[in-house]
């Protein structure tokens, strides 16, 4: 049960859309153009976004890097099969996850919930690394002492990684712990969000300290 | 003659040399053999008149009937090599007087006129032999033979002589215009094979697919006319060429822009079957079997569309595979797994055989080959993966009866259903043909055949490291 | 094809060189032989008639005219109409189709039928040395006359 922001300019969709994830138990206010979207967003403050990214206006892209100035909000993008432009524009504009159109509501609502999902399941209290502190109870994350503000899928993807500092995760277990995609899940979504989680926690995203790259493999924490 | 100039270039120079030395040749030969005529002739004439002028200048001082001493004055005066006779008498001087001929002397008695006949001796000299008789006329002009016959003989070796260099010259020029034929035969030649070469050249660039070739005709000859209707056959080949692929290229973007604009009520089909499928469950029996036709027709149509716009993307060539290390082994596994096929099949792949691949197209070409095998084809289905260094296979074969001969050509064609009763099946028939594109887009293959125990054998080839590889 | 250029060489061959040839007519036999010439006289009934002087040959116009001017002889019954006593000497000139006699005589010295014998004579013994019948004899007497500028012919030799 979710507070859901629905864009999407097809009427029909639209209505298809929300009438599916009232289904599934969300509360579902949709918006017809970007425009209206973003205003929709700090008017309600919706748990999460699902943004089309064909709108007339301002575009998906845009009306998602305009979320992530201000908020935290996740976002979940609807995008054309086949279209790797759109995935890659949208994944670097800062969603979180994509569904590929027409989508299952059921699917559509996997993906909701895993995204909503802040935590892992394993609370164990504060994990410190040099300058970097945890709080897997409390789910916040400070470095040098300042508070990072993270995404839920930036913060869960820490916190699995974290959660074994030197253990070496392929994509593809990161994929199915931190969004819970099946076997077939996109690896550009793990790529793209360790980038933006680098580029909040480490002093150097260049040469990173806490998440690094095991080439050909994957990814791990550490070591520190 | 066995031996033929090949070339055109060489027929024509053969031709062209000799006409022309021929044409050159017979006139020469025909001037030169009118001159010798005419100086034969006319030596002949000179000669013959000099004897019987001669005769005639000193007969009439003759006595007669003559005695000798008449007759050696008139052959004097005929000249040397000389014969006169007169009943029994002879006058005779120079040793060829032998070469007269009976023959001229009857002409000579029966005609009683000036005869004349050219021989030639064993030793290729010619002779003039002159015969005449001397008559004598009454002074009214009556003319009886008075029994005196000359005869002369006269070399003409003279004569052929200068006949042997009017033939000498004669030769001289048709060999002068030999070279003189050989170079305008290369000239014409040149002139005529340019644009011969021109149009084989465009018409291999024709072969060749470069339908923009022309060539530019030069004059109004045949060669011009030929050019002009190879540029008219080619201007329509490139025509109709044109047409066809923007007939093509249109039916393409036909195809695409249908299928996407399918998209978007089918997203919204899409969202709200769920919500109709749950409300289902509480209608009437026919109205919850209508709703479920609905519903399943829908996910049919959705994955039509898909695969449609999927087909589209190939065309256009806008689909790119997106490639990372993939376990086929594992691929293959999960593939089965996800679609809970995994205790229907017989699995036989050994771990670690990583190739590059994009994951999503292996997992649609391998659930495409084993589904069609468990729908298709009998138990056991079997699924195998094998690698050397450079390449990986996944073959997938069944227990079933087999694909047809007729069936075996057409089993990657779009909408291809090998048994017209079965139309209805849950695939779209695209799948093969998408999984078939798929393969080529990763630089492998994907062929078709039985297997030896009969059932059907599909079998995947991948190069392991990328299409470049 | 080997034929035909065999053919060709043959006929170009057959071009050089000087060929026999069979019997050829070179025109007329050339005269002027006889055993004597012949002079025109006139016999009693006032006619003119040729006598053959046994010369053993023909002789020249000349010989022929100057033997005339001789006179007849003695054993005849003809006799001559040109003026005895003139030396037997006649210059003989001739031009195409005219015999020029330049007699030693005067118009005076003959007949007309005297003329007739000088000019037969003369065109006789013309055209028994193969001279044409229808050539014309002028006679030029020693004493200008219009006579002579008249080209004549004998009545004989026609």
């Amino acid at each position: 049960m979710a507070a859901i922001l629905l864009i999407e300019d097809d009427p029909l969709v639209r209505r298809g859309l929300q009438l599916a994830l009232r289904g599934h138990g969300h509360d579902v206010r949709t918006a017809d153009t970007g425009e209206d979207g973003l205003r929709e967003l700090r008017a309600s403050g919706p748990d999460l976004v699902v943004l089309d990214l064909m709108l007339p206006g301002i575009d998906g892209f845009e009306v998602c890097r305009r979320v992530r100035e201000s908020s935290a909000v996740p976002v979940i993008m609807l995008t054309a099969r086949g279209d790797d432009f759109d995935v890659v524009g949208g994944l670097e504009a800062g969603a979180d996850d994509y569904v590929v159109k027409p989508v299952q509501p059921t699917v559509l609502d996997a993906r909701i919930r895993a995204v909503l999902r802040r935590g892992t399941g394993s609370a164990d209290g504060v994990r410190v690394h040099r300058d970097l502190r945890i709080d897997t109870t409390a789910l916040t994350v400070t470095s040098r002492g300042e508070p990072v503000s993270l995404t839920a899928t930036e913060l869960r993807l820490l916190l699995t990684l974290s959660r074994a500092p030197g253990r070496v995760f392929s994509r593809q277990q990161l994929l199915e712990e931190v969004w819970e995609h099946d076997y077939l899940g996109d690896s550009r979504l793990v790529d793209n969000c360790v980038q933006r989680l680098r580029a909040k926690i480490e002093t150097n995203p260049a040469t990173p300290e806490y998440v690094q790259t095991v080439r050909g493999f994957g990814y791990r924490f550490g070591p520190l | 003659m066995t031996w033929r100039p090949r070339g055109l270039r060489a027929r024509l120079l053969v031709a062209f040399v000799l006409v022309t030395v021929l044409g050159a040749a017979a006139a020469a030969w025909s001037s030169a053999g009118s001159a010798s005529r005419a100086l034969v002739d006319s030596t002949q004439r000179r000669l013959t008149e000099t004897v019987a002028d001669q005769v005639a200048a000193v007969a009439p001082q003759l006595t007669y009937p003559p005695d000798q001493a008449a007759l050696d004055r008139l052959r004097a005066a005929a000249g040397p090599n000389t014969l006169v006779t007169y009943r029994d008498l002879r006058s005779v001087d120079g040793a060829d007087t032998g070469l007269v001929t009976e023959e001229l002397r009857g002409a000579v008695r029966d005609r009683g006129r000036l005869v004349t006949q050219r021989i030639v001796t064993e030793d290729d000299t010619p002779w003039l032999l002159v015969g005449t008789p001397v008559v004598a006329t009454s002074p009214d002009g009556a003319r009886t033979p008075s029994g005196i016959e000359v005869y002369a003989v006269r070399d003409l070796s003279e004569v052929e002589e200068r006949i042997d260099g009017l033939t000498e010259s004669a030769i001289g020029t048709a060999a002068l215009a030999l070279p003189l034929a050989v170079l305008l035969a290369l000239l014409a030649a040149r002139g005529v094979l340019r644009p011969v070469r021109d149009l084989r050249d465009t018409a291999r660039r024709l072969t060749a697919g470069d339908l923009g070739a022309r060539s530019e005709p030069q004059g109004a000859d045949e060669l011009a006319e030929l050019t002009v209707t190879v540029n008219e056959m080619a201007a329509s080949l490139q025509a109709s060429m044109a047409t066809m692929s923007r007939m093509q290229a249109d039916a393409r973007r036909f195809a695409a822009d249908v299928s996407h604009e399918l998209r978007t009520p089918l997203a919204t089909l899409t969202a709200v079957m769920e919500v109709l499928e749950t409300a289902a469950d509480g209608m009437d029996a026919d109205a919850n079997e209508s709703a479920r036709l609905a519903i399943t027709e829908t996910r049919r149509l959705v994955r039509l569309v898909e695969d449609l716009m999927e087909v589209s993307r190939f065309d256009a060539g806008t689909a790119r595979p997106r490639v990372e290390d993939v376990d086929v082994a594992a691929a293959v596994r999960d593939c089965l797994r996800a679609r809970g096929w995994l205790d229907r099949v017989e699995l036989a792949a050994p771990a670690g055989i990583v190739a590059l691949a994009d994951r999503r197209r292996l997992d649609v070409i391998v659930a495409n080959l084993v589904g069609n095998a468990l729908r298709h084809g009998g138990p056991p289905v079997r699924v195998r993966v094998l690698a050397d260094r450079e390449q990986v296979w996944v073959e997938v074969t069944d227990g079933g009866p087999g694909l047809p001969e007729e069936v075996l050509p057409h089993v990657f064609d779009r909408f291809y259903k090998a048994d017209a009763a079965r139309t209805r099946t849950p695939g779209s028939g695209l799948g093969l043909a998408i999984a078939l594109e798929n393969a080529r887009l990763h630089g492998g293959d994907l062929t078709a055949g039985n297997a030896e125990g009969g059932g059907a054998r599909f079998v995947l080839r991948l190069p392991r490291h990328g299409e470049d590889a | 094809m080997r034929r035909i250029w065999l053919a060709v060489v043959l006929v170009l061959l057959a071009g050089c060189g000087v060929q026999p040839s069979g019997l050829a007519d070179a025109g007329d036999a050339p005269t002027g032989v006889a055993p004597g010439v012949t002079l025109y006289f006139v016999d009693p009934d006032g006619r003119l008639v040729p006598q053959l002087r046994p010369t053993d040959r023909l002789g020249t116009v000349t010989e022929a005219t100057s033997l005339l001017l001789t006179g007849v002889g003695s054993d005849s019954e003809l006799h001559s109409e040109i003026a005895a006593g003139a030396p037997p000497r006649v210059v003989v000139t001739t031009e195409p189709g005219v015999i020029h006699l330049m007699v030693p005589l005067t118009i005076h010295d003959v007949t007309p039928l005297g003329i007739d014998q000088l000019v037969c004579t003369a065109l006789g013994a013309h055209v028994q040395g193969g001279g044409s019948r229808s050539t014309r004899v002028r006679i030029d007497f020693v004493q200008p006359t219009r006579e002579s500028d008249v080209r004549r012919t004998c009545p004989l030799i026609r």
